[in-house]
């Protein structure tokens, strides 16, 4: 029995320690703290400069932060310069940060996980700004410092890093939607314009097309398109009218449709590294995807290499352009973060207009800065002009994640064809979309 | 006398067949792995090009995403280590629940059992937060713990192994004035071969097998920081899989040589505690 | 058992009343009793325990145990400066961390009571034999006698804490989460989360509930399917081992040591490597349907009507009923060289001598099997196949790696959130990790927990209770 007391002692002892060592870090709690609830403030000239002074000269010691992004290497190593850059821009500050390799798909699940122990910026897709927000993972902008980021952003990049009216992360790229890339030594322009050329054209030699039919965040595209909506609503919850009957064309002509081109047999709903495989292999000349697939594609294609909006589909006999989801990636500031003021200028830093453009090149991102987008080097990559294309068709992603199971089951429905009645399936979707 | 000689090759054709579906899996994963194409090849069994440029990879030029000598070595520390404590720990409670007899025994044993059932999944963000109470998140020390603290309640196979050791084993050695430690350690343990190995094993493969737990503990971004497990899962991910999967075939034959090795060493103990069987006998 | 309690009890009211003055003392010192009886460095230890379970107590549990009725009340509010770019953020309560250290305090102050308790008893014990001139234990003694009769305590002293830390102390945790309302809108650090009885539990039966549209459903289906898929998968890697470690073993096959080596290699490498591969290998585009396909498999199935006209392609892990024999034939390719290796080992030990009495008796080889090897097999591999049931039932591995890419086909499904071929514990982590569902996963959890151990217990209770382990130790 004393045995086990003593480790017990032990065991309590351990605690304790760890605690004052964890306790000691916040002292700086005033009673009086409101959140600041309003929009950006405009901040004058000095008044920005004399922010930036007072931070640097109440700075002591090292200043750690960590920096979470994209694992791909060319993205490591150009964020890596970017942060030996901003040291440099502050040469009285003495600086620690690590720059961490961290899937974007799944930043917001890292850093749900423990918000305390989280990087202290983190780049993540738009879609996953609301659960950060509701999580209150994120510092809000409430000033700039060094630039403005919604004069010098697309406008819908800067919506898509607000909620409820407050900006809540640095705009960073615009790339995160999906087009068509195609083999031009196949398909001809006009082929790719429509999809029924498209498989058409296909079938003819023989070959495929490629989409990730049965993936709700592809299948968007065709709902959407043909004007059917999908959003998250203030409360939270998911709107839907997918099975609208009411609509110029209604959930069942769009199901019906998407049903039709998954039947043809030039279409194969396969995902990313499956259609990499087979463009490799030369059998299928085209397939909706995003840009992370690019250096697939170009050594897939070779000089057929061309990528463009997505095609229009046939719904009761009109042509409809597809839609699709808009994607973004932010920078945003852990609001856990121990240096708030640091993390906020180096964000501010890393997403300005120069920071974009070595971005985007390096990466082969399309910038969301209206400038850096301009660039030669951006404007020259085929990927991403078919997706700015594109983006004039292109959506804010606003869904809870309620629509990628139900919407998933859809997909996969419709793809197999194998259903009675469309408006019965489409009711069950939506009632778990807008649960 | 003909058919036992049929029966006989019968016998060795059906092995043959079976050795060959257990065997296909790791063929394909081995030549993926001296494929020049670094994706995925669905469409074929043998790679079109040779290369053995991924093992070179592997250990000579570590990146953002792969850095498998570092992978390798904190998998190898946290699976020695849990490797001692958990063997110790099963051995020593199924020791205790199997040769001694106290109050409250039996009562332990349904307990353990029944807790075992809860699933462990769910847990998960609880042992984390108990494991930041320590300040043990992030390091190999609390992947240790959480991989051998609870290794007690695997004891169940261990002591069934010990029930059928003779209780008179231990009575002649209590009469010549051993205590239980000296029981536990001369008499018991070297008749358990086969049970002891078939822990170490089992010990030792876990932390090379979990990426879960491992990826939850692990908050580091630096692929210097994790396991051998956590490192290679995460190169199949979504948008690595394309540039990495043949590196990640790599990654697997070479984690299986320390295991492999394992088991080779341990296949001797093996035959003793066959013959060692025989003392029983 | 009241009786027990009774004596429990009795007995501390006895030493309370009749121990003299250093008895007494020991209420408030614990270790003075030892102490003037002359077991000191007993007497030191336990006084330097209660010391610091009462600085623990007071410096660090107490206030977390305080709040633990409304699991905080403070929400977190931080502000900006703009003109110091410094942040500062109230004195806010974290519900998860009060929850965790309540908890863990509350457990504390039992175990210390639980030792006040026999410590005083113990106390009063010594004096009696102080007083009746009987030999009290020096510290030497102590200790040897936790290596001789009381050497179970040193060795389930470690085991235990360990279990304590890792499984009791979350477990409890994550059962009281099923009575609050910890879910994606009320996330700490920053949200608060607090006690809100039974409604998760009532949500899960009502069917209807706008939160849970389909869940009491999707519920039934996979705990079916969890309990098939335990069952299946371990009676078929159980006797395909020991079938394959006959076979091995048979004095008529040669080459032992390759053929076991060669299945042993198939375990070397990493499960989930395997697993992944395992799923590449059969995916819709997978090598194996690419050989289907050549041998022109796929075109037959089709026409004797086993797959329908359209299908390309045979859909082994992309389709209800063929994903679910599929994880169990792949789970069967992972399970039997374990099995195997186990059955090797324990085969070997069957006592020849009872056989060879059996033999001298007269008894037939029938006879001797179901009389003699049978109980003896269940009886040693007895607890690996419970273990083995119960792994089984937690088995998430197999399932999450093989079936990650699977799209459900069923919209109940869909819209709860799971898939056909979830066992309750990757439903369980799905809730969790994707959808942040922590009180509804904790509800499911705690049906699970008590179906699994009802389940277990009247299932194996013969093969813990039947008391034949003193049989075989002959």
């Amino acid at each position: 029995m004393r045995k086990r007391f003593l480790s017990l002692v032990v065991a309590a002892g351990m605690i304790m320690a760890s605690l004052t060592a964890c306790g000691s870090g916040d002292k700086n709690s005033t009673g009086d703290a409101n959140k600041n609830n309003g929009e950006t403030q405009e901040l004058s000239d000095e008044e920005k400069q004399a922010a930036i002074d007072n931070l640097i000269a109440n700075t002591e010691g090292t200043v750690d932060l960590t920096l979470w992004c994209s694992e791909t290497q060319e993205y490591q190593d150009v964020m890596s310069e970017l942060v030996e850059n901003f040291k440099k821009e502050y040469k009285d500050v003495d600086f620690n940060i690590t720059v961490g390799a961290q899937s974007t798909a799944t930043c917001a699940k890292e850093v749900l996980n423990d918000v305390e122990a989280a990087a202290d910026l983190f780049v993540f897709p738009d879609d996953q700004v609301n659960d950060l927000v509701k999580a209150g993972a994120l510092q809000s902008v409430d000033a700039t410092f060094t630039y403005d980021p919604s004069q010098t952003n697309s406008e819908a990049t800067v919506d898509a890093a607000t909620v409820d009216g407050k900006l809540y992360a640095y705009p960073l790229t615009a790339s995160n939607g999906y087009f068509l890339y195609y083999n031009k030594n196949y398909l001809s322009e006009e082929d790719v314009a429509s999809w029924d050329n498209l498989l058409a054209a296909a079938n003819k030699q023989g070959k495929t097309v490629g989409m990730e039919f049965s993936g709700a965040w592809f299948l968007y595209g065709f709902f959407a398109g043909a004007g059917l909506e999908v959003y998250m609503q203030e409360d939270g919850k998911n709107y839907c009218n997918w099975n609208a009957t009411d609509t110029e064309y209604t959930g069942a002509d769009v199901a019906t449709a998407v049903t039709n081109i998954c039947k043809d047999e030039a279409a194969v709903n396969c995902s990313n590294e499956i259609a990499q495989a087979y463009a490799l292999k030369g059998d299928m000349i085209a397939d909706v995807n995003g840009t992370w697939a690019t250096s697939g594609f170009m050594e897939a294609f070779g000089d057929g290499y061309a990528a463009t909006k997505l095609p229009t589909f046939t719904v009761n006999g009109e042509q409809v352009q597809m839609s699709s989801f808009a994607g973004y990636a932010f920078i945003g500031v852990n609001a856990y973060s121990k240096n708030t003021g640091w993390a906020m200028l180096l964000a501010e830093y890393l997403s300005n207009e120069e920071s974009q453009t070595k971005i985007g090149i390096a990466t082969g991102e399309a910038p969301s800065n209206l400038k850096a987008a301009e660039s030669d080097e951006i404007v020259n990559s085929p990927a991403i002009s078919a997706l700015l294309d594109q983006s004039r068709f292109a959506h804010l992603q606003r869904v809870n994640s309620n629509f990628f199971s139900s919407g998933g089951t859809l997909g996969r429905a419709l793809k197999e064809g194998e259903y009675d009645d469309v408006q019965k399936l489409l009711d069950e979707a939506v009632e778990g979309i807008t649960q | 006398m003909k058919t036992k000689s049929d029966n006989h090759v019968l016998r060795h054709v059906f092995l043959g067949i079976l050795a060959a579906i257990w065997l296909l899996p790791i063929l394909w994963l081995l030549v993926t792995s001296l494929s020049a194409y670094k994706g995925i090849n669905t469409m074929s069994f043998f790679p079109q090009k040779w290369s053995f440029d991924n093992y070179v990879q592997l250990f000579a030029r570590p990146d953002t995403v792969a850095n498998f000598p570092a992978w390798f070595k904190n998998s190898m520390l946290i699976g020695t280590f849990t490797c001692i404590i958990s063997t110790a720990f099963v051995l020593m409670v199924a020791y205790a629940m199997s040769c001694m007899r106290f109050d409250g025994r039996k009562s332990l044993m349904t307990f353990s059992m029944v807790l075992g059932m809860f699933p462990g999944v769910l847990s998960m963000i609880a042992v984390y937060f108990v494991m930041k109470l320590m300040g043990l998140t992030n390091s190999i020390t609390g992947l240790i713990v959480i991989y051998s603290a609870g290794s007690g309640l695997g004891y169940l196979i261990c002591k069934g192994f010990f029930d059928t050791i003779p209780a008179s084993m231990r009575e002649s050695a209590r009469i010549e004035g051993a205590n239980e430690l000296r029981i536990f350690i001369k008499v018991i343990i070297p008749l358990s071969k086969p049970i002891v190995v078939y822990t170490v094993i089992n010990a030792f493969l876990a932390p090379w097998m979990d990426f879960v737990m491992a990826k939850l503990m692990i908050r580091s971004k630096d692929p210097s920081d994790w396991t051998v497990a956590m490192g290679l899962y995460n190169l199949v991910q979504k948008n690595l899989v394309g540039d990495y999967f043949s590196l990640f075939c790599a990654g697997g034959i070479i984690v299986s040589i320390p295991i492999s090795i394992l088991f080779v060493l341990m296949q001797r103990f093996y035959v003793d505690g066959i013959t060692g069987g025989a003392v029983k006998g | 058992m009241i009786d027990k309690l009774e004596d429990y009890y009795t007995e501390l009211h006895t030493s309370v009343k009749k121990g003299d003055l250093w008895t007494r003392l020991s209420l408030l010192i614990m270790g003075i009793g030892y102490i003037v009886r002359g077991q000191i460095i007993k007497g030191i230890l336990i006084t330097l325990a209660e010391i610091g379970f009462f600085t623990f107590t007071f410096g660090f549990s107490m206030h977390y145990i305080l709040k633990l009725s409304t699991l905080g009340t403070v929400q977190r509010e931080e502000h900006l400066d703009l003109v110091t770019l410094t942040k500062t953020v109230n004195d806010y309560d974290n519900s998860l961390m009060i929850l965790l250290c309540g908890i863990i305090g509350i457990l504390m102050i039992l175990a210390f009571l639980h030792l006040y308790i026999v410590n005083i008893k113990k106390v009063y014990k010594i004096q009696l034999r102080k007083e009746n001139g009987k030999h009290i234990n020096s510290f030497y003694e102590d200790v040897k006698s936790l290596l001789g009769k009381k050497f179970y305590i040193v060795l389930l002293a470690l085991p235990s804490l360990g279990v304590i830390v890792i499984n009791i102390i979350p477990i409890i945790f994550m059962a009281c989460i099923a009575f609050t309302n910890y879910d994606i809108d009320h996330q700490p650090p920053t949200y608060l989360f607090t006690w809100v009885g039974f409604d998760n539990f009532k949500s899960l039966v009502t069917l209807g509930d706008s939160t849970t549209v389909t869940f009491g459903y999707v519920f039934i289906r996979i705990l079916i399917w969890t309990i098939l898929w335990a069952f299946f998968s371990t009676i078929t890697s159980y006797f395909g081992g020991i079938f394959l470690a006959k076979l091995i073993n048979d004095r008529n096959t040669k080459w032992k040591k390759m053929w076991r080596t060669l299945f042993v290699i198939a375990i070397t490498i990493p499960q989930f490597v395997t697993l992944l591969l395992i799923g590449k290998m059969f995916g819709d585009f997978g090598i194996v349907n690419s050989f289907c396909e050549s041998i022109g498999l796929t075109k037959l199935l089709v026409k004797i009507g086993v797959l329908n006209a359209s299908s390309t392609c045979i859909p082994f892990l992309s389709s209800p009923g063929w994903i679910h024999i599929m994880v169990i034939l792949i789970n069967l390719w992972i399970g039997v060289p374990y099995q195997m290796l186990s059955a090797t080992g324990i085969l070997m030990n069957i006592p020849k001598e009872q056989l060879e009495s059996a033999k001298i008796d007269g008894a037939s080889d029938m006879q001797i099997f179901w009389k003699i090897t049978m109980p003896y097999m269940l009886f040693v591999t007895g607890p690996s196949l419970i273990t083995a049931f119960i792994a089984n039932l937690n088995n998430f591995n197999v399932i999450y790696l093989l079936t990650s890419d699977y799209v459900t086909a069923n919209m109940q499904f869909a819209n709860s959130n799971a898939k056909e071929s979830d066992l309750l514990i990757t439903w369980l982590f799905t809730l969790t990790n994707d959808y942040s569902n922590y009180k509804i996963a904790s509800v499911i959890g705690i049906c699970v927990f008590i179906i699994c151990s009802v389940l277990t217990i009247i299932t194996f209770r013969k093969m813990i209770y039947g008391g034949r382990e003193e049989d075989f130790q002959r």
